[in-house]
């Protein structure tokens, strides 16, 4: 096995085991944490406010909102700090520091997958008609990580120099879910915020995974990034976005990460 | 012979901020205040190689640059200058208490760490027990190491760098909390590597440590090479300095 794989595997699975040594009910949290989320938004939108009548089969919706906001929000939040609280090993080994935030990133990746069978769970309980479409699902969860691990590794060794990046994450991130139309349509933003939202690729996979995996009758919540943009190349754009920060954001890290046992 | 490690004129220094400046704020309160540093070079054109199977001490007081050129032909820090050549596997022992993990236990550290100094997994498997072995803490092998004594992390971190395949090893102030038993043990790994040709570079305050193991000893005061040479001879131009000085 490669190096690279051999170091995550082994390294991702004792940091994964220690974050829920001591708990109770163990790594059932993770998944709970996503589920109870979803379970309140589903009670507020689906009952108390009746908006989910906008979008077809909110229930599904709804999930698939919630469950890849959790995993971009967890990889980034795992990645941030990892190199100033676990970097101390780059003082006394030499090996790519980038190995560092991505192990930290294995976890959530764990956590995801079970996430995910909770959404086989309901897409079967919800009788939703299985689409060819549905074999881009993986593609779209490949580039959702590469558009997570390049923020990740950004703002992780950003901390290293600056300590606002945590505050200033924690807010982006609370901001992006209200503005990412999770549990809305997206449909009902104005066209100017539609485009300025597909900016992320996020909002992108999201919509895509929707559309792939409901289909159904275009309405206010089947709307992509070809839609806003009009035609088919306006796909593109988000995605070039994703690889373009993942690219920038490995060279920002390995120019850092040079230095990262000296300043850590 | 052929060089195990070949060091040709690095140097290096470190930026010391008068003020530490890890928030914005810092930056909003006082834009024009520039941030002034103290400059400490602590390494200046050092130039050495040594012998592959040498035996090759290091020695020089607090602050004198060792860990900082240790850790430079480690690969743990980047020169600012200069060139550094090692042939071979090498195996760092650096800096006592560092790198760990306190909140897991042995057992998971002696993982991750040999992982990540390249070793497979079958390789691992092979050498944990070896590991445990040699550093005694068998019986606390499921403790975290947080509950672990000074003396007892560096018997983890000595046991697992020599257990890491090598050909050139690096020890900085190996045995400075060991106890007796474990130092005599050091010893015999010592005479062992010796015999079997390994290069092994040892960063040590102990004069008599230098003049029982090493073929030739630096001399290294204010992050400049003094002198390299034999033991006897570079102990005693030390001592003359300190006293002249």
């Amino acid at each position: 096995m490669p190096y690279y794989l051999r170091v995550l595997r082994v390294v991702g699975a004792i940091e994964f085991k220690a974050k829920y040594a001591g708990a109770a009910l163990g790594y059932v949290w993770s998944v709970a944490k996503p589920l109870a989320y979803f379970g309140v938004l589903w009670l507020v939108f689906a009952h108390l406010l009746r908006t989910a009548n906008q979008t077809h089969d909110f229930t599904i919706f709804l999930l698939v909102g919630i469950l890849l906001y959790t995993f971009f929000v967890d990889t980034v939040g795992a990645m941030l700090p990892s190199i100033v609280t676990g970097g101390s090993i780059l003082r006394r080994l030499a090996f790519p520091p980038i190995l560092i935030p991505l192990s930290a990133s294995v976890g959530i990746a764990i956590t995801f997958c079970a996430n995910m069978t909770a959404l086989a769970v309901f897409i079967a309980i919800q009788k939703v008609t299985p689409r060819l479409e549905w074999v881009l699902v993986p593609a779209l969860l490949a580039e959702l990580c590469i558009f997570c691990v390049g923020i990740g590794l950004l703002v992780a060794a950003l901390y290293v120099r600056f300590r606002d990046v945590v505050q200033i994450w924690e807010l982006t991130a609370q901001l992006l879910f209200f503005a990412s139309a999770i549990f809305y349509p997206i449909g009902i933003l104005p066209a100017w915020a539609q485009k300025v939202a597909f900016l992320n690729p996020f909002v992108q996979v999201m919509q895509d995974v929707r559309h792939a995996v409901l289909g159904g009758p275009s309405g206010p919540n089947d709307v992509t990034a070809a839609t806003v943009y009009g035609g088919a190349a306006g796909r593109l754009i988000p995605i070039l976005i994703a690889v373009f920060i993942f690219l920038g954001a490995l060279a920002f890290f390995r120019r850092e990460g040079r230095y990262f046992a000296e300043r850590v | 012979m052929a060089a195990a490690i070949e060091v040709a004129g690095i140097s290096k220094s470190f930026r010391i901020p008068h003020e530490q400046r890890t928030y914005f704020k810092e930056y909003f309160l006082h834009p024009f205040r520039r941030t002034t540093y103290e400059r400490n070079d602590a390494l200046q054109s050092v130039t050495f190689s040594v012998d592959a199977g040498e035996f090759f001490g290091i020695f020089g007081p607090n602050g004198s640059g060792k860990s900082t050129l240790l850790r430079i032909l480690a690969g743990i820090y980047v020169p600012d200058a200069g060139r550094v050549r090692v042939n071979g596997l090498l195996s760092p022992f650096i800096e006592l208490g560092i790198g760990f993990n306190l909140e897991l236990n042995a057992r998971d550290n002696i993982r991750i760490n040999s992982t990540l100094a390249g070793l497979t997994k079958r390789q691992l498997d092979e050498k944990f027990d070896d590991i445990l072995e040699f550093s005694e803490l068998e019986r606390f092998v499921d403790q975290k190491l947080k509950n672990y004594s000074s003396g007892m992390l560096m018997r983890l971190a000595y046991s697992i760098a020599i257990q890491i395949p090598f050909d050139v090893l690096l020890l900085d102030e190996v045995l400075a909390v060991g106890d007796a038993s474990f130092q005599e043990k050091c010893f015999t790994t010592f005479e062992r590597f010796k015999n079997e040709g390994k290069t092994v570079l040892l960063v040590t305050h102990a004069v008599e440590l230098l003049s029982r193991f090493c073929d030739r000893v630096l001399l290294l005061e204010s992050g400049v090479v003094r002198t390299i040479g034999r033991a006897e001879d570079v102990v005693e131009s030390y001592r003359e300095g300190a006293l002249v000085g």
